[in-house]
């Protein structure tokens, strides 16, 4: 990405960091804007905390270069990089006082006495803790720790917010509140912040852009409605909601549009940005939620013959699952719209996708 | 009901056992501490009449002194401990490094010497090395840093472990260098270990006296020493009075630390004081 150093608030390039015989990150590049949220998503062991930690830093890259604020951080400690970091236990002092907590990073910065009680209270409030300065953490639930934890990484208004996984220690629907919380205040605020987690939902919810990790290095990085939309790879398309893929052979291939025999001889034009040979072998995609059930073909739609072969009622939609005839198991996702038309285990229909629904992903 | 019957059983066994191992621990002390209120002049017991005569002895300028002598080289001992143990501690608990496992072995191996083989080698030592005039005070210092080093590093280790490490990290994130992170964040959480460590050294050398016999010089003489050397003239009551002396010492010592930090939730069980 052509991002010069000057335009981002933070910068990565190159970044490698191994332990032992581990590659942990490998060849990362990453560029976020000033005031941006970018959520780190990806699976366990991918690197997503190292990362945090290479741009904490809490250790040193094995090669590459990263900025903050335009400096040349990476040889520094990470006590002069002017950072904000919230960790997955928050490691709040437990022999501090809630405002001890948040006043430790600015009495490191000698600021006197008089602001540091101002701009504690000032944090507090932010995080809606005010009049619990007194307490000790080990008094704390775990969503008020939580709000210490960002109290303190906010107060000294640092270059960049670094959280890492910081909902997962919460119960479902404290974390739910959580994240929409933390996200309100990042905007208001507009501190540049990078978000590690491996839960898609937050990541949707809250991010201007996700970098979805594989392996130690950014798979996709775009806002969550093209890294929903347009998956660039089977990965993301499988680590983002649920996706059914059916293998597929390139017919024409055009510059924008590309035609995919599949299954059941089955032939669609789907619009790729992918630039794919005639002949070559390929994926295409269809979210659950996209597809839907049909008694019989319907015309410039993909439709494929298939057998039910379970129903999950879910409330607010049902599970349909498939298998296609000659073809893989599918799940199709039908919107509960009051009309639930009866379908039965063992019934035949028609999986059918329009083009627009449909997705082509490199084999 | 029939629950409470089926565990009265063990109880019962638990609490008889918890009885006699008492009865053997405090028996002999109790019966020590009757003997040194003896009238007449042999350690009898059950003792013959009340004076506070051998109290007197006990009391005199002549035990006193080595006394004194083994509190400050105890606390000399405990305050060295705490120096090199709580660094070593940190050193071993937080830092992968190349001759760590040499350094553990280095640290914890007196615990497996017998006090007796290291005062002889510590004894060869100072005469060898034409070190003779350090043989007393400095020498007994050295030797019993050596053998209590070993519980002041367990101890303040096993406090170390129990704190995340992100907590340091924490601190430097928010501007904390290094040495600062230590003092304001590790210290604290870890200071009912390093005073445990401290207790736990200073009981050590208080009591020692199988490194120490090879170690004493004139006018330089821990009180367990001077006890052996007593013992040859037989258990005088004097003996007993001086006995309940040295174990009253540790125990204030304990008891002292106790109060003021409250030991007991580390010692038993609650890292986090
Ligand atoms: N200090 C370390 N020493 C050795 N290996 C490490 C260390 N830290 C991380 N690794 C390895 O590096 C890889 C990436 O780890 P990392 O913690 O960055 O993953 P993550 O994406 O944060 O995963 P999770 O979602 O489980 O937290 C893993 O294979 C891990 O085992
Ligand atoms: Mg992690």
């Amino acid at each position: 990405m052509g991002t010069r150093v000057g335009e981002a608030a933070l910068l990565l390039k190159g970044i490698e960091k191994r332990f032992g015989l581990v590659t942990a990150v490998r060849g990362l590049d990453l560029a976020v804007a000033q005031g941006e949220f970018v959520t780190l998503l990806g699976p366990s062991g991918c690197g997503k905390s190292t990362t945090l930690g290479l741009i904490a830093g809490f250790f040193p890259p094995d090669a590459g270069e990263i900025y903050l604020g335009g400096r040349h951080v990476e040889n520094l400690p990470p006590f002069a990089r002017d950072i904000g970091v919230v960790f997955q236990d928050y490691a709040l002092f437990p022999h501090m006082t809630v405002a001890q907590n948040v006043a430790f990073g600015l009495k490191m910065r000698r600021v006197d006495r008089a602001e540091i009680n101002a701009r504690v209270e000032e944090a507090l409030d932010l995080v809606k803790l005010g009049g619990l300065g007194s307490r000790r953490p080990l008094q704390l639930s775990g969503g008020q720790r939580q709000r210490v934890a960002l109290a303190r990484a906010l107060v000294v208004r640092p270059t960049v917010l670094l959280l890492d996984e910081p909902l997962s220690n919460l119960d479902l629907k404290l974390r739910e509140e959580m994240r929409a919380e933390i996200a309100a205040l990042q905007r208001r605020l507009a501190i540049t912040t990078v978000f590690v987690t491996h839960d898609q939902g937050e990541a949707l919810a809250m991010s201007d852009r996700i970098a979805v990790m594989n392996a130690g290095a950014i798979e996709q990085i775009g806002r969550p409605t093209e890294i929903y939309e347009r998956p660039a790879t089977r990965f993301v398309a499988d680590f983002i909601g649920r996706t059914n893929v059916m293998p597929a052979t390139v017919g024409a291939a055009g510059s924008t549009q590309v035609s995919l025999v599949t299954v059941q001889g089955a032939t669609i034009e789907v619009a790729t940005a992918h630039s794919l040979a005639t002949g070559a072998r390929a994926l295409l995609a269809v979210r659950p939620e996209r597809a839907t059930l049909a008694t019989a073909p319907v015309a410039d739609a993909l439709s494929l013959r298939a057998e039910v072969t379970q129903i999950l009622y879910l409330g607010a939609s049902r599970e349909i699952h498939l298998t296609l005839d000659d073809g893989p198991a599918v799940i199709v996702d039908l919107a509960n719209d009051g009309r639930e038309p009866p379908i039965e285990i063992g019934d035949r229909v028609w999986f059918v996708a329009a083009p627009a629904s449909c997705l082509v992903l490199p084999a | 009901m029939s629950l409470a019957r089926r565990a009265a059983g063990p109880w019962r066994a638990l609490r008889w056992t918890v009885a006699v191992i008492y009865l053997f621990m405090f028996g002999p002390i109790l019966i020590t501490a009757a003997v040194s209120f003896n009238a007449s002049n042999r350690s009898q017991f059950p003792p013959q009449g009340f004076s506070l005569r051998w109290w007197g002895n006990a009391l005199s300028e002549e035990w006193l002194e080595p006394v004194l002598f083994s509190l400050q080289l105890a606390g000399a001992t405990a305050a060295l401990c705490v120096l090199l143990g709580a660094p070593l501690a940190f050193i071993l608990t937080r830092q992968r490094f190349r001759g760590r496992e040499v350094l553990v072995a280095l640290t914890l191996g007196p615990l497996m010497l017998p006090a007796l083989v290291t005062g002889v080698g510590l004894l060869q030592f100072f005469q060898y090395m034409g070190l003779r005039d350090y043989i007393g005070f400095p020498s007994l210092l050295a030797g019993h840093v050596v053998i209590s080093l070993p519980f002041a590093v367990r101890t303040i280790a096993i406090s170390l472990h129990g704190l995340p490490p992100n907590l340091e990290l924490a601190a430097m994130s928010l501007g904390a260098g290094r040495a600062r992170a230590l003092w304001e964040i590790v210290v604290p959480l870890a200071k009912s270990g390093i005073i445990a460590g401290a207790v736990f050294a200073f009981v050590h050398s208080f009591t020692d006296v199988n490194l120490s016999i090879f170690l004493a010089a004139p006018g330089q003489i821990p009180v367990t020493v001077k006890i052996m050397g007593f013992l040859e003239f037989g258990f005088a009551p004097t003996l007993a009075a001086v006995s309940v002396i040295t174990l009253i010492v540790p125990l204030t010592v304990v008891g002292i630390m106790q109060w003021l930090f409250g030991l007991g939730d580390f010692i038993y069980g609650d890292a986090r004081g």
